[in-house]
């Protein structure tokens, strides 16, 4: 187990408001870690700061073995160093058909020219086969992605996640809107993926969280308030204070 | 959660384009038969029904087709409303023209000359070409950019090369910042706006507003009727048409197709996948770019002449009107688009309806064309956002 991920000491300010303050956070490969916190702790911006969407003020965010400096990429070149992201808005391309959205997270090469003389192969028919059978969207292939119910389109975008085959995931609400059932079936995907990557889930849910049974990291103002197993943080009084208790 | 049918997955996904755009085969033969119908009517080749300024107006109309596809793919499809692709168009157009009227002139010249005891000069015929081309903007030296006006090559590779330059260069600057939406459209507007101003001036060696004309006579096919040659151009618009729509059919078609539409979609999300949506903007928007100056190049030709008034920013709004009436985000819906209204527009305002009279009041098409034209656009945002081609969706039943 290595480090994959490494962000210290990172703060980012919105119009004078302090959205993350001074986070360090760091995440093995393979690992599986929740993060929550009460809204507006900066988990999402946490996100956003990893996946090159907002620049910080200050800090650092390494990656991999030759501690590459995020910060310096754009968000298509961070995509293709292996972080993948789901968003809390399930966001799909709802005009194209469900073959068309997977297809296009397969990790193959992403240069205009060498996407223009594209060519399925059965190998890459195949791989969007199997991951669309373990999202259990095998029968609507090539129904258009808007026509999809909300958990089904959050399924979608995790089937496109593991088709970008990342080294680390980061998961936003994955479970919003989802039955009882398709939970426990997100829970189990996920808890498959972590097996060999780095996984990294924001959630609200607690009985989502007790059954991913992994690390969490309890985000209050901006930076960690608590790390630990879900017994150790849930035992914590500050984070009753902030979080379980309101 | 496993099915026990298998979908169709399995098999190779390799098919062919026109077995999955069934609508590229529908418009590859009604182009032929078009093209076909007017070569038996038209007065140099057939029987004579249309006449030859029908048959340059139909050709022009086929080029104006060719560049209402590229708007299509690069605002329908890719979601950049570009509101300048008249100034590639015309380009186009001044690379031909170029050559048309330099190489006419030394011909004309030459002749004129032939009969003097002293065989002239090099120098001698430049100077004259020189003189009866820029005389009228006042100017005796041959400007810099028309070194090369008397090889065709050049001339032809400047058709293609000079769009596209001004595209990279331009898309590059534009897209990098991520300048979007609105503000881009504003920025192409500002572009074409700049470039017809730039050209308005006399000393910019394109002969200010007089413009280049002549261009109907081409030179090497000057003892060639009108008519006929009519015809000729007439059939290089439609083979343009055709092999641009196939271009395009395939660019839209794929992956890569996927991929812009996406970027027309939500074009953050497509970031997060590892694409790099600067790239295929730029990518879509010079290739257009050249596309719409070959249509430029084989559009002037037929009308004649080009002055700078040709890419004012009017022209590349009304693209955007031709495209939305089409249809957007399908390549039948632009020439449908692009046909009806530049058809409608120069039979209206050509004096060919008739107008009405109300009573006190004379209707006269030629004030209100404008009024119906925006009134329509309006009518077909609001009641058909699909545009005419939407219409085809209640012919062919999509299978569910």
């Amino acid at each position: 187990m290595t480090t994959l991920l490494e962000v210290s000491g990172v703060s980012v300010t919105f119009d004078g408001f302090r959205a993350i303050n001074n986070l360090s956070i760091a995440i093995s490969e393979p690992e599986l870690r929740a993060v929550i916190g009460p809204n507006g702790a900066g988990k999402t911006t946490f996100m956003d700061i990893v996946t090159g969407k907002t620049r910080p003020d200050s800090g650092s965010v390494r990656w991999g073995e030759r501690q590459v400096d995020l910060l310096k990429l754009s968000e298509s070149q961070i995509a293709k160093a292996g972080v993948g992201r789901k968003f809390q808005k399930p966001t799909v391309f709802e005009e194209q058909s469900v073959r068309d959205n997977l297809a296009m997270a397969l990790a193959n090469k992403r240069g205009p020219l060498s996407v223009l003389v594209w060519h399925m192969t059965t190998s890459d028919s195949a791989r969007i086969l199997e991951l669309a059978t373990e999202i259990g969207l095998q029968d609507r292939l090539d129904h258009r992605a808007g026509d999809l119910s909300h958990g089904q389109k959050q399924w979608l975008e995790i089937g496109m996640l593991l088709a970008q085959d990342p080294r680390l995931l980061l998961v936003d609400e994955p479970a919003a809107g989802m039955t009882p059932g398709e939970r426990e079936h997100t829970t189990d995907l996920l808890k498959r993926a972590a097996k060999t990557r780095a996984v990294m889930v924001i959630e609200h849910d607690m009985e989502f969280i007790r059954r991913l049974e992994c690390r969490v990291t309890v985000l209050h103002e901006g930076s960690v308030l608590a790390e630990g197993s879900l017994d150790h943080v849930t035992k914590n009084q500050q984070v009753i204070d902030v979080y379980l208790g309101r | 959660m496993v099915s026990t049918n298998q979908p169709d997955t399995a098999r190779p996904a390799r098919r062919s384009l026109l077995h999955t755009n069934p609508s590229v085969l529908w418009f590859m033969g009604l182009l032929g038969l078009f093209t076909l119908g007017v070569s038996i009517l038209s007065e140099g080749m057939g029987i004579g029904v249309l006449s030859t300024s029908m048959v340059k107006i139909l050709g022009m109309t086929l080029c104006l087709c060719l560049i209402a596809i590229c708007m299509d793919v690069v605002w329908g499809y890719c979601g950049i409303l570009s509101l300048g692709h008249f100034a590639f168009f015309g380009l186009g157009g001044y690379a031909i023209g170029m050559w048309l009227m330099y190489a006419r002139t030394e011909i004309v010249i030459r002749d004129s000359l032939a009969g003097a005891t002293i065989p002239p000069t090099e120098l001698e015929v430049t100077d004259a070409v020189t003189a009866q081309i820029f005389g009228v903007v006042g100017s005796s030296e041959l400007p810099l950019i028309w070194s090369f006006a008397g090889s065709l090559p050049i001339q032809l590779a400047m058709v293609v090369l000079v769009p596209g330059l001004l595209a990279l260069v331009f898309g590059w600057l534009a897209f990098r910042s991520r300048v979007t939406g609105v503000y881009l459209s504003i920025l192409t507007q500002a572009m074409t706006l700049a470039l017809s101003l730039y050209l308005f001036q006399n000393d910019t060696g394109l002969r200010g507003n007089n413009g280049l004309s002549g261009l109907q006579n081409i030179p090497g096919a000057l003892h060639v009727p009108q008519s006929v040659l009519s015809v000729w151009f007439f059939w290089a618009s439609a083979f343009a048409l055709g092999a641009g729509y196939l271009l395009f059919a395939w660019v839209v078609s794929g992956k890569f197709g996927s991929v812009i539409k996406a970027i027309r979609d939500n074009e953050t999300r497509v970031r997060f996948l590892g694409y790099n949506v600067e790239g295929y903007k730029l990518f879509v928007f010079t290739l257009t770019a050249v596309v719409s100056g070959i249509a430029g190049a084989l559009y002037y030709p037929q009308a004649g002449i080009i002055n700078p008034a040709e890419i004012a920013p009017i022209a590349s709004i009304y693209l955007a009107v031709w495209v939305a009436i089409g249809g957007r985000g399908r390549l039948y819906g632009a020439v449908i688009g692009a046909a009806t209204v530049s058809l409608m527009s120069s039979w209206l305002t050509g004096g060919g309806a008739p107008n009405i009279n109300f009573g006190s009041y004379r209707f006269l098409w030629t004030d209100w064309w404008l009024v119906v034209l925006g009134l329509g656009f309006v009518a077909v945002t609001l009641f058909f956002p699909k545009g005419i081609g939407g219409l085809f969706d209640y012919l062919v039943r999509k299978k569910p």
